[in-house]
């Protein structure tokens, strides 16, 4: 019985390091709401540190045309993301016109995007240490940096 | 508890002190009531301060801007800005043609550009503390130092930086240390 909790708390706890490993670079969310009638409607969380680990895996020849593309603007990406995540929370950009309404906004390490439309409301959330991640992969994809 | 309370304060106003200057923004706001069209965005100066130095595309190159056609006839901005920074303030440049007014100034550390357009019905007030004037000149040759202006915008005061009017817009840049618009 002693042998028997003995292994639980090992799987409880190599459960516990996993999930905190793997949410450790939080989380990507991405929510779709199409407004009419049978609209589609899509609600992703996904956990922001499978994306460049999953980069990894495809095959660099998918990967290359867009790795050399990213490749030129790599340290204007790197200063971007470095610059966003020392920068306080806050709106950055706020888009209104007669049916639409678009926001950016840093908040808690991640950029928000949300659109509103009247077709549809899209809210997309991105972490920025993972996106540089996955960036570093795409470019890396293109030949050694 | 006596002795606990003055060493408290003391460590409380010594973090005070050490805490970081406020981020500074510049914020840009666009306003077009026939078209209902709002637009602001609020760039954090220290971002900024990082990725304009990373862009070297086009006439913008290690935070510097090539000025195309620009001719200084031999005259050395970095010294004609020294000279009218000591000088008082004052009026320096008014030109009034039949379809626009110019005005150039100097008042209270601040160059001040008046520009009225008659026929667009345009009016253009800019207005940039002095230092930050002076930074944007102090690159050699043809280029305005971009990153040098908005190193020097980051301790210049609140000051509205530019306003753009016309019959159906209004623009206006400004810096402080508020991240939203409003």
């Amino acid at each position: 019985m002693l042998l028997l909790g003995k292994i639980g708390l090992g799987f409880l706890g190599t459960a516990v390091v996993a999930g905190a490993v793997v949410s450790s670079e939080g989380f990507i969310h991405v929510n779709v709401h199409e407004k009419q009638t049978n609209g589609t409607h899509i609600s992703l969380v996904v956990p922001a540190m499978i994306v460049p680990v999953t980069l990894k895996f495809v095959p660099n020849h998918y990967l290359a045309e867009g790795g050399r593309d990213v490749r030129r603007y790599l340290p204007v990406i790197d200063a971007a993301i470095s610059g966003l995540a020392d920068c306080p929370d806050g709106p950055l950009v706020d888009v209104t016109d007669a049916d639409e309404h678009a926001t950016v906004v840093k908040s808690g390490g991640s950029i928000v995007v949300d659109v509103d439309d009247p077709d549809e409301t899209v809210h997309v959330s991105v972490p920025l240490h993972a996106t540089q991640s996955a960036i570093d992969e795409i470019a890396s994809a293109g030949g050694p940096i | 508890m006596k002795t606990i309370l003055p060493v408290l304060a003391i460590l409380c106003m010594g973090t005070v002190a050490l805490a970081a200057p406020a981020e500074r923004y510049l914020h840009v706001k666009v306003d077009d009531p026939v078209g209902r069209e709002h637009v602001r965005v609020n760039i954090p100066l220290s971002l900024a301060e990082k990725v304009i130095p990373a862009i070297n595309q086009g006439q913008l190159r290690d935070g510097k801007v090539e000025l195309g056609n620009f001719h200084a006839n031999g005259v050395d901005l970095k010294m004609l800005f020294d000279a009218v920074k000591s000088s008082p303030d004052g009026e320096f440049v008014t030109v009034q043609e039949p379809d626009t007014d110019v005005r150039v100034a100097k008042s209270n550390g601040k160059m001040i550009v008046h520009v009225i357009d008659k026929e667009g019905k345009e009016k253009v007030d800019v207005t940039i503390p002095w230092d930050v004037a002076q930074a944007l000149a102090s690159a050699d040759g043809r280029q305005l130092n971009v990153l040098a202006a908005i190193q020097a915008l980051e301790k210049a005061g609140d000051t509205t930086l530019v306003t753009v009017t016309d019959n159906s817009q209004t623009v206006r840049v400004w810096i402080d240390s508020r991240n939203t618009s409003d």
